[in-house]
């Protein structure tokens, strides 16, 4: 497999293709959506409007559908960036990869030469990826569903929200915790691990050479709608998570 | 593949970023508009409403219109029907009483017609047998037989 080049700056240590992926994907998915809205119009949407309305309307009907029609619009923004970003984030390591051979060490990346003499002096370094394709990207992403939902928990649903900590009996907490814990960490994995193998598929599909090539359409054609269905499935658990702990339905209980 | 915080740390502050600037230049202004296009929807519909409502309301207004004008063509149409059968009968009526009253006026014309025919006939009738009776017996006759001739004569003359 390829290394992955890693800049020490200081006491951090930031991951190269990580942050140029993530700085892509960020700026590609603010242009599609600022090349939407260039010339909005009330009477005459343009192609790109109508489409971008599409997703909005899209996102609206999953947000709907996971509370009550009067809570969904403070989450269709949320709801907009979460599914725009992470369905870019997972198209972008599959039409090309950038990998350079080196037989150096560059101590400036983090290519030591313990690493140079394991793989036998000669070395590729990856510098493209789906951001998503990271665990720790997409733990970052859980990470923030997370604060939001026990923020807004707390903020908006107290009692209700403390109290399903004890349902049914109190000595479900530990449950109940583990349940709590397990919802983020599943998100990222789920997510993480889905782009991941598809990547790892492309690139061993690719050690097959000319041979590969229908197999390698084959493939990356279902990573585009991999893609798209995780995309879909994060956003949907995100809404189904703040609704479970923010939104308290009066005839529920 | 491992695990760097950073990553992590950076992914969180650039989808923040993401979030603000989409929420701020590319969807607070597509929902402003997408509410803007329902209000738009909303009033057009208010309207097609009202002016459906405004047509029926013309549209009933015509009708009763158009049922009055009837009736009063109807109307109309009787009293000319009643006005024409009077006034003809008026007509017959005049026709009659002219009709009458010439046939009158030409008897009574014929009879003074008569009796001014008698008038005169008895009077020719009278000179002429004067002359005739005077031919005949002037001569023979005196004048006291004479004036005796001419009355018994009259007499006949006038009993016819």
């Amino acid at each position: 497999m390829h290394e992955f080049p890693v800049l020490p700056l200081g006491p951090l240590n930031i991951e190269l293709s990580t942050l140029i992926a993530i700085t892509v994907s960020v700026i590609v998915t603010f242009l599609i959506a600022k090349l939407a809205v260039r010339n909005l119009s009330v009477e005459n949407p343009s192609k790109m409007q109508n489409f971008l309305e599409w997703v909005v309307d899209f996102v609206h009907g999953l947000i709907s559908s996971a509370m009550p029609l009067n809570r969904v619009k403070p989450f269709l923004s949320l709801g907009m960036t979460l599914i725009m970003f992470i369905f870019i984030s997972n198209l972008l390591g599959l039409p090309f990869g950038i990998v350079t051979e080196t037989h150096h060490a560059y101590e400036s990346i983090g290519i030591t030469e313990e690493m140079l003499e394991e793989k036998g002096g000669h070395l590729e370094i990856a510098w493209w990826k789906s951001p998503t394709a990271d665990i720790s990207v997409t733990a970052g992403l859980a990470l923030i569903v997370f604060v939001i939902v026990h923020f807004l928990g707390l903020k908006q649903n107290t009692k209700h929200y403390l109290k399903h900590y004890f349902q049914p009996y109190p000595v479900f907490l530990p449950i109940n915790l583990i349940e709590t814990i397990s919802k983020p960490v599943t998100l990222a994995l789920r997510l993480f691990a889905n782009i991941y193998a598809g990547e790892v598929l492309i690139a061993t599909i690719l050690m097959l050479g000319w041979i590969g090539t229908p197999f390698l359409i084959a493939w990356q054609g279902f990573s585009i709608f991999v893609g798209a269905i995780q995309a879909f499935l994060f956003t949907m658990l995100t809404m189904v998570y703040i609704s479970q702990a923010a939104v308290h339905d009066e005839d529920h209980h | 593949m491992s695990w760097h915080w950073e990553s992590t740390v950076i992914a969180m502050v650039a989808f923040g970023v993401l979030y603000w600037l989409l929420s701020k230049y590319a969807f607070g202004p597509l929902f402003d508009v997408m509410e803007k296009r329902r209000q738009l929807v909303l009033e057009q519909m208010n309207t097609a409403e009202s002016s459906r409502k405004a047509a029926e309301q013309q549209m009933e207004d015509q009708k009763a219109a158009l049922q009055q004008a009837r009736k009063e063509a109807y109307e109309i149409i009787e009293q000319a029907r009643t006005t024409s059968s009077k006034q003809a009968d008026d007509i017959v009526q005049t026709a009659k009483t002219e009709a009458s009253r010439l046939k009158d006026d030409a008897l009574k014309d014929i009879e003074s017609e008569k009796n001014k025919a008698i008038a005169a006939l008895r009077s020719e009738v009278g000179g002429i047998s004067v002359k005739i009776a005077s031919k005949i017996i002037e001569k023979q006759v005196d004048e006291k037989s004479q004036e005796q001739l001419v009355d018994q004569y009259l007499k006949e003359v006038g009993s016819k």
